[in-house]
């Protein structure tokens, strides 16, 4: 096989690795966020119930979860290879999420919603306008640490055959017999992906900047 | 706090308990074959020559060939699902695919999940080792003083395991088991296994891409017939199966494509 076929073919997995990615990355965010607002602000049994949401999530491995998902739940619900992943890595990353968001939420300090509620906004009002833009601009860096780990964790898919690049790698190493440039091929992939993720976020995170409270 | 964990323990066994029920299924796959047009085929594809990745990028092989044929006899069309081989078993268990065809031989503890068609190859076991290698082999049993590398899962494993670990005559220390034979044959020649047990076919096609290892023992140790793996109980599915590879043996097809894919 010439090399361009080579690297191609293993290339060709990125378009399964990123669908992935951005499946589990928005919908673990969406999830993550409500939840640490639930949290935080929810009251005493909703914040033991995340409590116990993000502890449980957070201690099985994104594989095994997978594996459950694909081939445990199946009687109940028939998801492709694709969904049973992408929505796997999505609830383990919502637990993670909502720990990031939780800890953004708390460094905004709780004098601030005294004031805002003291001025007649209402607790959502407060959330919206003060907490919010607020906290996501603390929470920029750790959730770029976490944008990276999905994109890698997103090769755990491959274990129920979805021909992402990690996959691909395998195929064609097993093939050709050319291990070194297959994984090195897939490595320099997935250093592009978080490399390039990580720029775009840090430039997000510097235009969000408050100019007078840098 | 401790109520709330065991309420929510109870919950998500009574969600598997229903899950596991809603899983048995009555009709048979073939009749969902038929409606739908198309069979899903499960296979590993890092195993030349039975199934691998060719230039193109396409899925092929011995086993895909003679799948593809099947399907064109059943008049359906060929979906190739492409998983690790540990993962197919279960995936036919589950309904993920409709059959699995990835060089698998007959095993009881395989027969116990799932259904085997007949037999359409016979295979052989090969013991693989590098050039370097001095020592000499007759009994299969005398490989227990070497490090062995096996592919996981697999009937060789099975063998090193039952005959050899559990039999006392090796320690469980000096298996290695791997994910792929590829990955085996690597470890084999930087030395880290002093013996690849592998299925002979697969060996032969190692040897010829890497041009430095060679077979020391040839025999049949679990392995033998391979079969396509099919949904438990399913008597319709199996005989529409077992007709056809009747067929492809009588018309001199699966010889055919033994030459193709096993001549050196």
């Amino acid at each position: 096989m010439d090399f361009g076929r080579f690297i191609q073919y293993i290339a060709s997995g990125t378009a399964y690795t990123l669908g992935v990615t951005l499946i589990a990355l928005p919908s673990g965010l969406l999830i993550g966020l409500v939840l640490a607002f639930v949290a935080v602000y929810g009251g005493k049994v909703p914040g033991k119930i995340m409590d116990f949401y993000s502890t449980i999530l957070r201690g099985i491995p994104p594989i095994v979860l997978l594996f459950i998902l694909y081939f445990v739940m199946s009687g109940a619900i028939n998801l492709s290879p694709f969904w049973a992943g992408s929505i796997s890595l999505g609830i383990i990353s919502s637990a993670y999420q909502l720990e990031i968001f939780r800890g953004a939420i708390l460094s905004v300090s709780g004098e601030q919603m005294m004031a805002a509620r003291a001025v007649g906004m209402s607790k959502m009002q407060a959330i919206r306008y003060v907490v919010l833009p607020q906290m996501i601009r603390l929470a920029i860096p750790s959730w770029s640490n976490e944008a990276a780990i999905v994109i890698k964790d997103s090769s755990l898919v491959y274990a129920i055959g979805v021909p992402e690049i990690l996959r691909r790698a395998q195929l064609i190493s097993a093939s050709t017999q050319q291990p070194f440039l297959a994984y090195i091929t897939a490595a320099l992939i997935y250093f592009a992906l978080v490399f390039i993720t990580n720029r775009v976020l840090g430039r997000v995170e510097r235009k969000l900047t408050i100019p007078a409270n840098p | 706090m401790k109520k709330s964990l065991i309420f929510l323990v109870l919950v998500v066994l009574t969600a598997a308990l229903i899950a596991g029920c809603a899983g048995q299924k009555a009709e048979s796959v073939l009749d969902k074959i038929k409606t739908s047009g198309k069979v899903v085929v499960g296979t590993s594809a890092d195993y030349a020559p039975y199934e691998f990745v060719d230039d193109a990028g396409k899925i092929t092989g011995f086993d895909v060939e003679l799948m593809e044929e099947i399907a064109k006899r059943m008049g359906v069309e060929l979906v190739w699902t492409d998983m690790p081989f540990d993962s197919l078993i279960a995936a036919v268990q589950e309904g993920k695919i409709d059959m699995s065809i990835s060089c698998f031989n007959y095993s009881e503890e395989r027969d116990a999940q799932v259904d085997f068609s007949d037999a359409y190859y016979t295979s052989e076991d090969a013991f693989l080792v590098t050039e370097a290698f001095t020592g000499t082999i007759t009994d299969p049993l005398q490989v227990a003083q070497y490090k062995i590398g096996v592919q996981s899962g697999t009937v060789q494993d099975d063998w090193v395991t039952t005959e050899l670990i559990d039999a006392g005559l090796m320690p469980e220390s000096n298996l290695s088991r791997y994910e792929r034979v590829d990955q085996a044959a690597l470890d084999l020649q930087s030395g880290r296994i002093d013996v690849l047990v592998a299925d002979s076919v697969p060996a032969k096609a190692i040897i010829q891409q890497t041009g430095s290892l060679k077979i020391i023992y040839e025999g049949m140790l679990y392995t033998g017939p391979i079969n396509i793996v099919l949904p438990e109980g399913d008597t319709a599915l199996r005989e529409e199966i077992n007709k056809i590879i009747k067929e492809l043996q009588g018309e001199g097809f699966i010889d055919a494509l033994a030459v193709k894919y096993f001549s050196e």
